[in-house]
């Protein structure tokens, strides 16, 4: 295993950290959060430089990049806790149209991403459940052409994407694996904003009331969908997990600035044990989030059998380490931490909803526990894959 | 990055692992004769260590005259995959062969690199450590045993402690103090102490699992005499060689580790799957499942940690940066034990199945708990490590 990043990975970071250092700093995060103003301009940077297109195949009109290359991009997008489109379009929508569609459909959505259209994924019920089997939404068939939708969908990230992706659940006894996926525009189903923690990452409820889907929306085959929705999910599952190691460093670095500089009983108080304990404790999480997020990384962008494993792995370790981080990072400032005006909040609430999202750490360790053969029914136990 | 190596990496893996099997010892003659602490060497043992010598796999990346092939970090941490794997026992003095000769070859003559240094690679010496002392452990700068420059050589007076192996061992790297009026880290020197020498006594301090068993020593130095062409590296200047000595491959050492958990992690999981004789299913309860799956997690992070680390800070050296896989390493084998003890509940009481001396993979799990805070505690407590993290790592004022 090797996780050295290639010379042209490292340049990949270091020029996206300085054009996100200069163009989203947290100015652009309260523009939103305080005000309402969409990051449009820095949306279209990023759409400039080619972010949207980076991991789309050449033949699609993208650059044809692997995951390794979206990893890097979306650690240093959750350092600046960047607001926008990006991490519904690129990391969710893209990859269940490249999942679960025909190529014609590959090629309609992605090209539009490539350029800039915007895309995202709604799978979950009000609980969260990431898992494809637990898809919020129902479908049916529709007498006459196309499919109806039915239902409420949860934590949309991005409601306001041009595209969104619909994963739902078939009428029990229909043939298949009973899992369909879907892309409706914009403004076809009802659409509510949720007033989130973090006013950065909005979501958005959507509600079906019987839609109707026509067939060249249909993604690949009603039935033949759950492996490939559970690979996008997968895939975004990493990606956020990547973003939320990003956020983590942001609160370690600026609290560790802030222990270095903060000085009570005449010494910084960085220099009093409880506190230097606390930040070993952070930084080994931190160093156990990132290296797990990256090994997950490693398997979506090489196709690698341990994805599934290693993609709930990852969320475990990057929602223990934001729990802790958003924890002590307002902790460790004392009464700084508890304001508005600080952009501590910005962050832990940006690391506190991703822990939250796409299944917590706790299920996420019992998704593992089911994958490692630890099951209360001894005949339901599945085999475990071969360790790293 | 890639989850994979390239084809000669895996030609060297292959190479060196049909070598391994065409050349390792018997697991019969290995339990035949148990080493008896970790500077016992048995005839096996020596042979053994020997053979890796003259086929240049005991320290792969040093070069063939010192029992190695040159290799590159990226091979070197191939070849500790490959023993973790294999389970077999590169050191059976392993502050001998990762601590002790590193030090003598980096700080000394040629005459002690040929008298001293060539005969540990090749099992005929073995040694000691002495660092830690009663007044001394963690805050090591701050030792006592004194040794005064007389006609005939150094005459050292004074005490060391937690000396493992110290009962087999043929030669102490002994830590010694020989200016005292200088500040702590300016006066301390370090000496080849033959440890035979008239004045030496050794008391076995047996570990907390068993009277009977004791690799730790006590050892007591009254007016020892140790000659002057023995002190290792500049007079004074021993402080050096306590923070050198601990570099080299020992960055590596994780690897062992990470193995070891995964397996014990591994057999705990298939454990809880089974039924126990008293009927009971541990992976039936969710708490035990949900505590199993965190273990397996972390076991895989370690190895992802060190690989990661191996990548962006080491490559084949350790750097405070390693602290943390010490830290998590350590604090997650014994988390591991603990939880098993307790999921097993009073049934983990009934100690009675026979446990071996150096056995990190067997006894029982209750012992084996209390075995894990050798980790927590040797080279530098958790709380040690949680310190020079923040202090060396992170940049915190050290007050």
């Amino acid at each position: 295993m090797d996780f050295a990043f290639s010379d042209e990975q490292t340049a990949l970071r270091s020029s996206a950290r300085a054009m996100l250092e200069r163009h989203c700093s947290t100015a652009v995060v309260r523009d939103l959060v305080e005000r309402g103003i969409a990051p449009e301009p820095l949306w279209a940077r990023m759409v400039g430089l080619d972010w949207p297109a980076l991991a789309i195949t050449e033949s699609a009109g993208g650059v044809g990049q692997g995951f390794i290359e979206v990893a890097v991009l979306v650690e240093e997008l959750g350092r600046v806790i960047a607001p926008g489109p990006f991490l519904a379009t690129v990391t969710q929508f893209a990859p269940l149209v490249r999942e679960c569609g025909t190529p014609e459909q590959r090629d309609r959505f992605l090209r539009a991403v490539a350029t800039g259209a915007t895309g995202t994924l709604a799978i979950s019920g009000p609980a969260g459940d990431w898992r494809p089997e637990r898809a919020a939404l129902t479908a049916r068939p529709r007498p006459g052409g196309g499919w109806l939708l039915d239902g409420s969908v949860h934590h949309v990230l991005d409601g306001g994407a041009a595209e969104i992706a619909v994963v739902a659940r078939l009428d029990a006894g229909s043939d298949g694996d009973g899992i369909a996926a879907f892309v409706v525009p914009r403004g076809a189903a009802r659409s509510e904003p949720v007033q989130t923690l973090d006013l950065s990452r909005p979501v958005t409820t959507l509600r079906f009331e019987s839609l109707t889907v026509p067939d060249e929306r249909v993604l690949g085959t009603p039935g033949r969908c759950a492996a490939g929705v559970g690979r996008a999910v997968e895939e975004a599952t990493v990606a956020l997990a990547l973003e939320m190691v990003g956020t983590c460093q942001r609160i370690f670095d600026t609290v560790l600035d802030y222990a270095k500089a903060r000085e009570q009983f005449g010494v910084a108080i960085g220099s009093f044990q409880a506190i230097k304990h606390k930040f070993a404790d952070m930084f080994v999480a931190l160093e156990r989030a990132r290296a797990t997020a990256y090994f997950a990384a490693l398997t979506i962008a090489e196709d690698d059998e341990r994805r599934t494993l290693a993609a709930s792995m990852a969320k475990v370790a990057a929602g223990d380490c934001a729990r802790l981080l958003a924890q002590e990072g307002i902790q460790t400032m004392g009464g700084i931490g508890y304001t508005w005006e600080h952009d501590m909040q910005l962050f832990a609430k940006r690391a506190k909803q991703g822990e939250l999202l796409l299944g917590t750490s706790a299920q996420h360790r019992q998704r593992v526990a089911e994958l490692i053969g630890l099951t209360a029914d001894a005949s339901t136990a599945v085999t475990a894959p071969v360790p790293a | 990055m890639r989850l994979h190596y390239d084809q000669a990496t895996e030609d060297f893996r292959a190479e060196l692992r049909a070598w391994l099997e065409a050349n390792r010892p018997q697991p019969e003659e290995m339990s035949r004769e148990p080493s008896q602490s970790s500077a016992h060497l048995p005839p096996w043992a020596r042979t053994w260590q020997r053979r890796l010598f003259d086929a240049g796999w005991l320290v792969p990346g040093w070069p063939p005259e010192l029992g190695g092939r040159n290799a590159t970090p990226v091979q070197q941490m191939v070849y500790f995959e490959e023993f973790a794997g294999s389970r077999l026992p590169r050191a059976l003095n392993p502050q001998g062969l990762s601590i002790v000769t590193p030090s003598l070859i980096d700080f000394g003559s040629e005459e002690q690199k040929q008298r001293f240094a060539l005969p540990s690679l090749r099992a005929e010496i073995t040694w000691c450590l002495g660092m830690s002392e009663p007044g001394a452990g963690s805050d090591l700068a701050g030792l006592s045993t004194r040794a005064e420059l007389a006609d005939d050589g150094f005459v050292v007076n004074g005490q060391k402690v937690w000396t493992s192996g110290a009962q087999h061992a043929d030669y102490c790297l002994c830590f010694v103090r020989t200016d005292p009026d200088a500040p702590k880290h300016k006066g301390i020197s370090v000496l080849i102490v033959d440890m035979r020498s008239p004045g030496i006594t050794i008391r076995p301090l047996p570990q907390l699992t068993d009277p009977k068993q004791a690799d730790f020593n006590e050892v007591f130095f009254a007016s020892v005499v140790v000659p002057r062409e023995n002190l290792l590296g500049p007079l004074h200047g021993g402080w050096s060689i306590a923070g050198g000595s601990l570099a080299h491959e020992r960055g590596m050492l994780w690897i062992d580790q990470a193995s070891s958990l995964e397996r014990t992690v591994g057999r705990f999981i298939e454990l809880a799957a089974q039924a126990l004789p008293d009927g009971r299913r541990l992976a039936d309860n969710a708490v035990v499942r949900d505590q199993l799956a965190q273990l397996y997690i972390d076991a895989q992070a370690l190895k992802f940690m060190g690989y990661h680390g191996f990548a962006t800070f080491a490559r084949q050296h350790v750097s405070p940066e390693h602290s943390v896989l010490k830290l998590f390493g350590t604090e997650l084998e014994r988390r591991l034990f603990l939880t098993m003890t307790e999921a097993l509940g009073a049934a983990a009481i009934d100690v009675s199945t026979p446990t071996g001396r150096r056995a990190r993979d067997e006894g029982p799990t209750a012992v084996r708990y209390l075995r894990s805070f050798a980790g927590t505690i040797a080279a530098g407590t958790s709380e040690i490590q949680r310190n020079i993290i923040a202090e060396r790592v992170l940049g915190l004022p050290r007050r």
